[in-house]
Formats: structure tokens, sequence, C-alpha cells
């Protein structure tokens, strides 16, 4: 009887399921399935932007967006070739593209078919079109989701990698320039001397230094950047010396870094408690205003900046500085020839083999070129980055501008569900900085970088601020953008064949680098010996591959 | 009676007196432990965002707010998932009651022949196991279950750890029951389904508690099979989902400005322990349906007499 | 009584029949197994072709994409056990099962026991409701909460510090030696209500008689629950045993992970979180069966041992 009631209500659900899924070619309506190498919310049914995309394309999207492990999520997905029509590998798409789950857009994307597209990669072609290892035919497998902007960059903010303070130690130290590392400890320091807690008694937290897992960066990024140079991720490369490539954390440069930071423990500036600290720690005590430096990135913290602005704190939020070794210290140790010159801040960059593909599975390549194509233009741009008129934004004077209710919506997660395609456009092709020609001719393409809202809404705080500094933006901090070297940055850079020798360089760092922070300052030197020895064959190894790398890419971009 | 015995009695009579007290003390204090880390959840859930990401909430919410519950209770997907998840539980549990109690029978008669080979091969599968892609190649190449509903129930009809659970327990109870029932001319279907079966019911109850529970929580198959498939995820994928995107890796982020404020829009931990809330309580809903059976005492004793 | 010899020989069927003559005679219990049997061969053994895995070379990714993985021999293997780290994993996991195994064991044995003195119906539900509920937090919101608490101004440090057991605050989560401790006491806190239900099923099956014929030859509560209880669920605790001491490879991934730091990395890594560092993220399958393939064999002699020492002491088996 029971197996019976079980049979039955098996095949009731299974009746109930067999939804019809109408795929068809041509301009039939069709579903495509799409996934997404980062989590992310699925948008809601009534979404507007979906609605439109299906509207004129007929198309529309069934998101898969990674629960688990990435790595092991494409594994699955290429040893079973269950590829999704619409594929973002997410940082993995190397093992996607060698798995030989993408098809080549250039069988698609030409002058003459998809001007837009095209135009839009032109500038960039000879670091995104790549050569093919077997056949040596020129390839593309993904067009790039971020990065090719149009007309002058902007640096409004540095987005990326630097050292932050709280504005309020500036303010307190009366609006010092900040260059170097020891500088900014100093203040740090005479701070705390003179502030050991905030108003409510809460102690202050000098620096704090994040570990957990990816954002391990927070404590072995730094000392590229004290060497003036922007993110290449754990290489330094000499752009003066035939594109030299080595690893700097087993170098005499880096010593010195972890040297202040254990000086800087024992004085009680560092905690012990900040290697065990989860990411959910670590923005809970940014958060609450009492951690007044870091290195980091921007976007890393961004739920905490939101958090202080929300309650008022603006002196508790962060400025980023560019600070670099004071050349004096380090000038015995430093690679030949080498000028120690603050670089935070690199030119536009573009996301090579991050964003959409593709794949071999999909029926209908020609028909997405063609919407991509399409969306190029300004309104399909628009809609994504700002919306519909009138209801999201206006323009009044040739100017797009948005309430600051409107604007504030566009960071409210529950009404993007609604109301914007992120899921599919982060991973789509885009256009970024100026808009270049037609009536709306020097707007932004983005909202956030519309000088009406980032200026006009920015808190009196700030507005002080950058005046006691004399500064227009956050972005004065750090000198101007370098132009992008010809390899790009080399984080970008596929470094699977390496890979074993790549977790242990990042164990071995992982494991001693906390300790030489914490160690006894006379025992230091010995453990730095013993922390470079063990790394040596990792690293060698590791920098090695990386030095070929940059530099047969910088042979391929040069041509 | 003993000598020694009846000595102790009196110095026995104290702790008689005495345990019940302690017990309940002690049994008082252990449920504050065991009760802080759900309270401080439900605590959170029920504060209002922003604050909350500053920490240091305790028992109870700092700043009210339903908002997180109002977030997740207005999307519709989160129905959809309840009912998937509700409605794969209740068959999955059947399902392994029904042919898990009927091996653990089977394994429990001594007389079986293919007994000791049986235990071998089922216990085997506990502790070796084919890795991940072998299985996953099986069920989503082989059986093309995956983007089904059946890919919940299929792989999972049988768990030989309650297998196990059962056998240890129908062992125990008195041969004399079925030898009796032989002896009427009963086969073993029907002992199994007349006698075992029914006397089975505190253990019935705890296994059917392990399958119901290990199906609800799991959000592993989901992820393999059916991630793209919106009207298959279940409330664990979702919840999975959320806390996630904490995770989230900083793709592309630097480049843009608008994606730098989007990418780091994590979801709050507010909305991460509400949906905890949401996805236990129907647990706390079923659980006593269940604990009857286990908590009271047996009738075996009835029945034997 | 001679009725049911009777039925006994017309059932026992002697040995020296056939096999197939036997089975035939005990067609329904073969009924009742078989369906299982084949499902089971099905999903548990036939994919267990994945094991020649162990034996390919998936080291070079791009082949591996392509679906090129040449013969390797036992090089997957050599290569694990020239990892020092490798050998420190097992150590880790073993070392926190055995703990886990323990603590967890007492735990929910003495609460079972404890419960199943409380006469208070509504009491005993109420308590055992409550402490089942840590059960069901995710892993996460569990750690994010230990670590809130073991920090070094946190609840316990600064209740330690109030009773002068300490002189300054504990680093218990830096500190190497305290990790194993760490995880076995969030395990218990998380799962020991939850471990108890199957002993408090276990202890329904014992027959109120025997309580009652304790307290008639004066038995306390002691001895009660000494020599009625617990032989009660003797045979529980033993096949749980067993089966348990053969998962003792597996110490689970998700606590160790979340846990984990820096300063304890040593402590923390288990086989699963060196598997997924070097085999699965690098899909590196290889190395993942490799591994796989040793924790089964190492968990067969840990099951087959336990089961030979419980027989040899006259206890339930397992097998």
């Amino acid at each position: 009887m029971r197996k019976l009631l079980s049979v039955l209500l098996m095949l009731c659900l299974l009746g109930s399921l067999l939804v019809p899924f109408a795929v068809a070619e041509g301009e039939e309506p069709i579903t495509l399935t799409v996934f997404r190498g980062d989590p992310g919310d699925q948008p809601a049914d009534d979404n507007k932007i979906y609605k439109k995309i299906e509207e004129e394309f007929g198309i529309k999207f069934e998101f898969e967006f990674l629960a688990g492990d990435l790595d092991e999520t494409l594994g699955l997905k290429i040893q079973g070739q269950d590829f999704p029509d619409l594929f973002d590998g997410g940082n993995s798409a190397d093992l996607i593209i060698s798995g030989g789950a993408l098809i080549n857009l250039l069988d698609y994307v030409n002058p003459t078919d998809t001007p837009n597209l095209w135009a839009h990669i032109e500038p960039q072609k000879a670091r995104i079109i790549e050569k093919d290892e077997e056949t040596g035919e020129d390839v593309m497998y993904i067009i790039p989701n971020y990065g090719l902007a149009e007309g002058d960059q902007i640096v409004n903010a540095v987005n990326g990698p630097a050292f932050f303070i709280q504005k309020q130690v500036l303010a307190w130290g009366g609006y010092p320039q900040i260059k170097t590392l020891d500088e900014y400890f100093d203040l740090i320091e005479k701070f705390i001397e003179a502030n050991p807690t905030n108003a409510d008694g809460t102690p202050y937290i000098g620096f704090d230094i994040l570990t957990e897992d990816w954002r391990r960066f927070c404590l072995i990024n730094p000392v590229q950047h004290l060497m003036g140079r922007p993110n290449d991720g754990e290489v330094l490369v000499d752009i003066n010396n035939d594109y030299h490539t080595e690893t700097f954390i087993n170098q005499p440069y880096a010593k010195r870094y972890y040297q202040k930071l254990n000086e800087e423990f024992h004085k009680g500036l560092i905690s012990q408690d900040t290697f065990p600290m989860t990411y959910d720690q670590y923005i809970a005590q940014l958060s609450s205003g009492i951690v007044l430096g870091m290195f980091d990135q921007t976007w890393d913290f961004g739920n905490a900046t939101t958090a202080l602005q929300d309650a008022g704190m603006y002196e508790n939020t962060y400025v980023a500085l560019g600070l670099i070794y004071d050349e004096s210290e380090v000038a015995d140790v430093l690679p030949e020839g080498w000028k120690i010159e603050e670089h935070y801040v690199n030119g536009g960059v573009p996301n090579i083999r991050r964003g959409f593909g593709i794949s071999v599975n999909c029926e209908c390549p020609e028909r997405i070129v063609k919407m991509w194509e399409r969306m190029l233009d300004e309104d399909w741009q628009l809609l994504f980055n700002w919306g519909v008129e009138g209801e999201d934004y206006s323009i009044e004077n040739g100017r797009l501008v948005m309430t600051e209710e409107q604007y504030a919506n566009t960071l409210d997660t529950e009404w993007q569900k609604h109301n914007k395609a992120r899921a599919f456009f982060e991973s789509s092709p885009k256009r970024q900085g100026y808009i270049m020609e037609g009536e709306l001719a020097g707007n932004c393409w983005e909202p956030g970088n519309q000088p009406e809202i980032l200026f006009g809404m920015m808190n009196d705080y700030d507005k002080e601020f950058l005046a006691a500094y004399g500064y227009k933006k956050f972005g004065d901090f750090v000198n101007p953008p370098i132009e992008l070297a010809p390899y790009g940055e080399a984080w970008q850079i596929d470094y699977t064949p390496v890979d074993q020798d790549h977790t242990d360089f990042i164990n071995i760092q992982m494991e001693y680098l906390p300790k030489l922070i914490m160690c006894d300052p006379a025992e230091f030197d010995a453990l730095w010996d013993e922390f470079v020895t063990t790394i040596n064959p990792s690293a060698t190894a590791f920098g090695e591959y990386m030095d070929e790398a940059v530099k047969a890419e910088v042979a391929k971009v040069l041509g | 009676m003993t000598t020694a015995n009846y000595q102790n009695q009196k110095v026995r009579k104290h702790y008689d007196v005495a345990f019940p007290i302690v017990n309940t003390l002690v049994l008082i204090l252990l449920m504050f432990i065991t009760l802080y880390p759900v309270i401080n959840t439900l605590a959170y859930s029920f504060n209002e965002g922003t604050d909350a990401l500053r920490g240091g909430i305790g028992l109870w919410p700092r700043v009210w707010s339903l908002k997180s519950y109002q977030s997740i209770l207005s999307d519709r997907a989160v129905y959809q998932a309840a009912w998937i998840s509700a409605s794969k539980t209740v068959i999955i549990t059947l399902l392994n009651l029904f042919w898990t109690g009927m091996l653990a029978y089977t394994l429990a008669r001594k007389e079986f022949v293919l007994r000791s080979f049986f235990t071998i091969f089922f216990v085997l599968t506990m502790y070796v196991n084919a890795g991940l892609i072998p299985n996953y190649l099986l069920v989503s190449k082989t059986l093309k279950l995956s983007k089904s509903y059946w890919v919940y129930i299929i792989p999972t009809m049988f768990s030989c750890f309650n297998m196990i659970v059962l056998r240890t327990y129908i062992a125990g109870l008195p041969e004399a029951l079925v030898e009796s029932a032989r002896i009427d001319g009963a086969g073993d279907i029907r002992i199994y389904w007349q006698i075992i079966f029914p006397l089975c019911k505190p253990v019935l109850a705890t296994v059917a508690l392990f399958v119901a529970v290990g199906s609800w929580n799991s959000w592993f198959d989901t992820h393999l099979y059916c991630a793209g498939q919106k009207d298959l995820h279940t409330l664990q994928y979702l919840l999975k989902m959320k806390l996630a995107t904490t995770q989230a890796s900083a793709n592309a982020a630097k480049t843009s400005a608008d994606a730098l404020k989007n990418t780091t829009q994590t979801t709050p931990v507010t909305i991460r322990c509400a949906i905890t809330v949401i996805s236990t309580v129907p647990i706390l809903v079923v659980y006593p349906f269940l604990q009857k059976y286990f908590v009271t005492g047996m009738v075996l004793g009835s029945v034997k007499g | 009584m001679a009725d049911n010899a009777r039925g006994i020989t017309r059932y026992y069927i002697p040995k020296k029949k056939g096999f197939f003559t036997r089975l035939a005679k005990q067609w329904q219990l073969a009924l009742m197994s078989v369906p299982m049997f084949l499902y089971v061969f099905l999903f548990n053994y036939v994919p267990m072709w994945g094991w020649r895995n162990a034996f390919l070379d998936y080291t070079n990714k791009k082949q591996v994409a392509k679906g090129i993985t040449p013969f390797y021999g036992w090089k997957n293997f050599q290569w694990l056990f020239s990892r020092p780290d490798f050998f420190q994993s097992i150590r880790n996991t073993l070392a926190m099962s055995v703990i886990n195994l323990v603590f967890g064991t007492v735990s929910a044995i003495l609460l079972a026991v404890l419960l199943n003195e409380v006469r208070q119906k509504a009491f005993k539900r109420t308590v055992q409701t409550v402490t089942y509920l840590p059960h069901f937090l995710s892993m996460v919101i569990v750690v994010a909460m230990a670590q809130n608490i073991f920090n070094s101004n946190g609840a316990v440090n600064q209740l330690l510090l109030s009773l002068g057991i300490v002189k300054e605050s504990v680093f218990w989560l830096g500190e190497g030696k305290y990790f194993w401790w760490l995880v076995g006491v969030i395990n218990v806190w998380k799962e020991v209500g939850w471990g108890t239900i199957i002993y408090i099923s276990a202890m329904t099956s014992i027959d109120p008689a025997l309580y009652e014929a304790a307290s008639i030859d004066g038995a306390g509560r002691f001895q009660r629950i000494l020599h009625v209880t617990l032989p009660g669920i003797k045979s529980t605790f033993v096949i749980l045993l067993i089966m348990n001491i053969g998962h003792l490879m597996e110490a689970g991934f998700e606590i160790q992970y979340l846990l984990g730091n820096p300063l304890v990395m040593n402590w923390s890594r288990t086989i699963d979180i060196f598997v997924l560092e070097y085999g699965t993220q690098k899909l590196n399958f290889g190395v993942a069966t490799a591994a796989g393939m040793f924790k089964s064999v190492v968990a067969i002699i840990l099951l087959v041992g336990a089961n030979f020492i419980s027989k040899r002491l006259g206890e339930d088996t397992l097998v």
C-alpha cells in the first residue's frame, strides 16, 4: 500500500514537472542556459530589463550561479560535457577554454557583420585575440566583460589595492602628506597614543591584516606596491629590465615590510587576533569604526563603508594611500637600477578571459553575437547602466541625472532583482568610460562615475576633507595612472601548469608570514632566513614560469 | 538481594533524592548552552541589516527589523523551493523506510543464506566511495537523471547506516516472536509487516528523522544536477547560495565603479540568519510527532507478557 | 514447546543441503533484499570503475580538459606519500576524529542517560528539542559564533580571567595545540543533542520489567543505570563504535576550513582539505582518487580490526 502510494505520488510529481521548454531555431523565442562563475541572486520573474530583452530578442535566460567550489564545478561540467549556452568560468575560465568548451567568437565577430563589437575590442585586440597553440589561428573565446573604456581614464578614487587610513587620523594629524610606510605607521602610532579609544571607550586597532582564504592578498601582496608597482599579483615585473619577473616575497626587499609589521606588532598596533579573523569579523570591525588602517582593495570592504556612511560616521571611512618604501632604507637590497616611484593605479586593464563565452553546445551562437552587437548601442547600454528613462533616471540639459533615491535604489539588492539585469550584464561586453558621441557625449556610461552623482551626492565631511587637502577627488591621493604595460597585469596570467608549486608557494607564505610578524624581534632574522630557504624551491618554479609567461605576452602584444 | 546491597540502601536513598534535582539543574544548564547559538541566530535575523554588520549582538536584537523576513518571504522562489524540499523529503523518507526496514529484517535473520555476503556488501558502501566524478557521470550521463525531480529521489533511496541501526534493533527483539509466527505458518514478508514492523516504531521514527533531516538539509545534489533549474531549487540550496555570496570572488570589480559597488553587496548576515530560521522551523514543527515514538517507553513488555 | 521445535526443524534446513535449495526455501527473504542489492550495486559499485582514475595522469590540466589522461602507474600514490604534509594531514584527521568520537559518544550517552532518568515528560521533551536544535545551524554560523566566544576578549576568556584561572587571555584560536580540542568542543556543542536520539531510541527497547525487577532487588538509581540502562544500549553502542572506528579517516572538512587560519594550518589541515587543495581544485582527480582509495583501504582495515576485537570480546559485530 505504502509502496503504491509513493509510486503514485512520484508519478503525479513527474507529470507536474514536464514543463515544456520551447527551444527552436531562428527568431523563435528561446531560452538560453547561462552559467556564472560567481555566486549571485536569481532575478525576479517580473524583472523589467529581462522582459525588454525577451521582447526585442525573443531570448530568455535560465541562470545557474556558483554555489560550491568553482574549479570542482567546472571540472564536472567538462567531464560531463554539460556546457550551458552562455558560459562564464569566473576566475577559472582557463579551464573551460582549454577544455574546449567555448567556440571561437572570431567566426562571428568581424568589422563588417558586427561593427559595434569590433570597434569595442579593436583598441585592445592585440591583448584580447590569442593565437591557438596548436593550429596557430587567431582565436577569441571571451569578450572581456570589463575594462574596455572609452575616453580619458576615470580615476575618481582608488578602486584597487592601497594602504587605507581612517580620515579622522589624517584630520587629527593636520592633513599631512603620507607617502611612505614609515610615515604611515608613525601617524597611526601617534594618533593611538593620543586617542587610545573611541568615544564609547572601545580601544582602537592600529592595523588589521585579513588572511581569510583568497583574501590573503591583504597579507602577501603589499610589497610590490611598496616597490612602486601596480597590481601584478604575486610577482614583481621590472618593466625597465626586459620585463624580468620574479616572486617578491622571498627577496631581501620584502623583509623590510614584514620587519616593520613585526615592530608594529610589538608596539601593539597589530593584534594577534587579526590572523584568526574571518571576513565577517573583519567587516564588523571596520564597520564599527575602530580600525585605523589596513592594506586591502577598495571593493573588498564596500559593505563596511556603506555601514559607516549609513551611521553617519564619515570620519571613520577610509582614504586610499599609495605608500612606498623610503628608498634610503632599502637602497642596498633593491634590484639593479630599480627606482621606487609610486604607481598604484594602472592604465585601463581589459579584463582578459573574464566574461561570457559561447559554448560549443549552443545552437544559436550567431543570434547571441547579434544580440550583443545590438546591445552595445547607446539605448541598450543606458538601459543596462541607468535603467528606464523617467523612471530610474532623467536627462536634464544633455546630462544624465538621478535623484538620491533613484541612485540608492541601484545599490539595493532587492530592487536590483526586479529592475536590473545584473546576472546577464555583468558578464556581457559593455561600454565604460565616457559617452563619446551623440547628444549625450561627455556623460559617463556608468552612473557611479557621473560627476553629478559622485560629487553632487558627496557628504559634507568628505567635501571639507578634500578641501583641506586642496584635492578635487579621492583619486588625487595617489599618482595619476601609469601607462599599462604590454603584458597587462600579471595576475591575469594563467599559471595552471605550475599550480602545485603555486599552492606550496602560497601555503608556505601563509605559514611563515604571521609567525614572522609575531615572533620575538631577536629571532626575526633567523626565522626570515628559514622562510626564504623553505619557500625558494616553489617560488623559483613559479617565478620562472611567470617570467617566461610575461615575456611571451609582451612579445605577442608588441608583435 | 545481597547483604551489601541492603547495607548500602540508606546511602543510596540520599542519592535518589538528590539525583533528580542535580539532574534537572544540569539539563537546564545544558539547555542554556545549546540554546545560545539558536537564540543568537534568531536575534540576528530580527536585527536591522547594516547595524548587524557591526557584530556584537547577543541574545536580543539591537535594532529591531522584520526586513530580512520580508525580503525572503516576498520572493516567490522560496515557496517553490519549500515545496520541492518538503515533497522530496516526504517521498524519500517513505521509500527509505520501506526498503531499509525490509532489508534490515532479512539481515537480522540468522538463517538467511545470503546474510553474511549481503552484510559485507552493504557495509562496504559506507567506507568505499568511487569519488565525485564517476558518481556524477553515472547519475547525469548514464541514467540521465539530472535536471529532473527524479534526481532527488532515485539516488537516495537507501542508507546503510540506517539499515544497520534498524538491524541492530530488530536483532534485539525476542526471537520467540518470529518463531511463534512461523509456527502459525506465516512467511517472512508477513512476519515482517505484521509483527516486526509495528514493534519497530521507535527506531523507525528515529530512522525517519535521520533520513528526513538528511534529505531536508542536502544542497549538493541540487548544486550538481539542478542548479540551472530554478523550479527545482531546494530551500537549503537557496540558503547555500546566500551563504556563498560572502565568498564571492573579486572578479572584475576593480575596473568598474558600478561593479565595485555591486560586488560588495554580499548577503547581509541578517538574511543568512533569517533563512536559517525559516529552513529550520518546518523540522521544529514535525519533530514532536516523531519524538512521541522514541521518547515514550516501549510497549514491548506488554507484548511479551 | 513441541510445536515450536517442530516449526524450527521445518524451517531450518540442515547445512548440508545445497545453497540454492536453501535460497529457494528462503525466497521471501530474498525477495525483500535483492532489489536493494541491485540498487546498491548500481549506485555504489558500478561507479567504482572510477578508481582507475588513481592510476591516470591528471597533472597536465590542458590535456585533462581535452580528456587525455595517460596511464600513470603508482605515481599518484608515490606523490602523496612523498609529501610530509600529507602525513601531517593524516595525523590531524586521526587526532580530530578520535577526539570527536570519544567526546561525542561519551557526551551523547551521558545526556541520553540523564534524559532517561527524567520523569516529567514535558521537561524531557523540552530538553531534547532544545539540545538538538544546534544541529540545524549551518557550520558557517556556528563557527562565527565560536570565534566570537573564543577570541581574546570573548566570553570564555573573560570568564577565565574573572575567575582568576588565567592571568592573561588565552589565544584559543591562534595556537595549534588548542585547535583539535576546540573542534571537539564545538562539535559536541553542536551535536550532543542530536547524538542522543539514537541512544534514546535504543533505550525504548529495554523491557520496563527489568527496571521493576532491579528495584525489587533494591537497586538504586545508579545501580539501575549501571545494570539495566547501559547494558540495554550496549549493542547499539558497540555497533556504532565499530562503524565510527571505520570512519576515523573522516574528520570532516567544513569546520576545519572555516575555523582554520594561517597560525594553525599545520593542525587544521585534514586529508579532505589536502585533497581539495592539491587535487579537486586543480582538477587533479588522479591524486584525489588515490587519496580516496587510501582512505578506503585504511577504513576497511580499521573496520575489520574493530569487528574482530569486538567478536573476540564476545560483543556484537557489525559484519
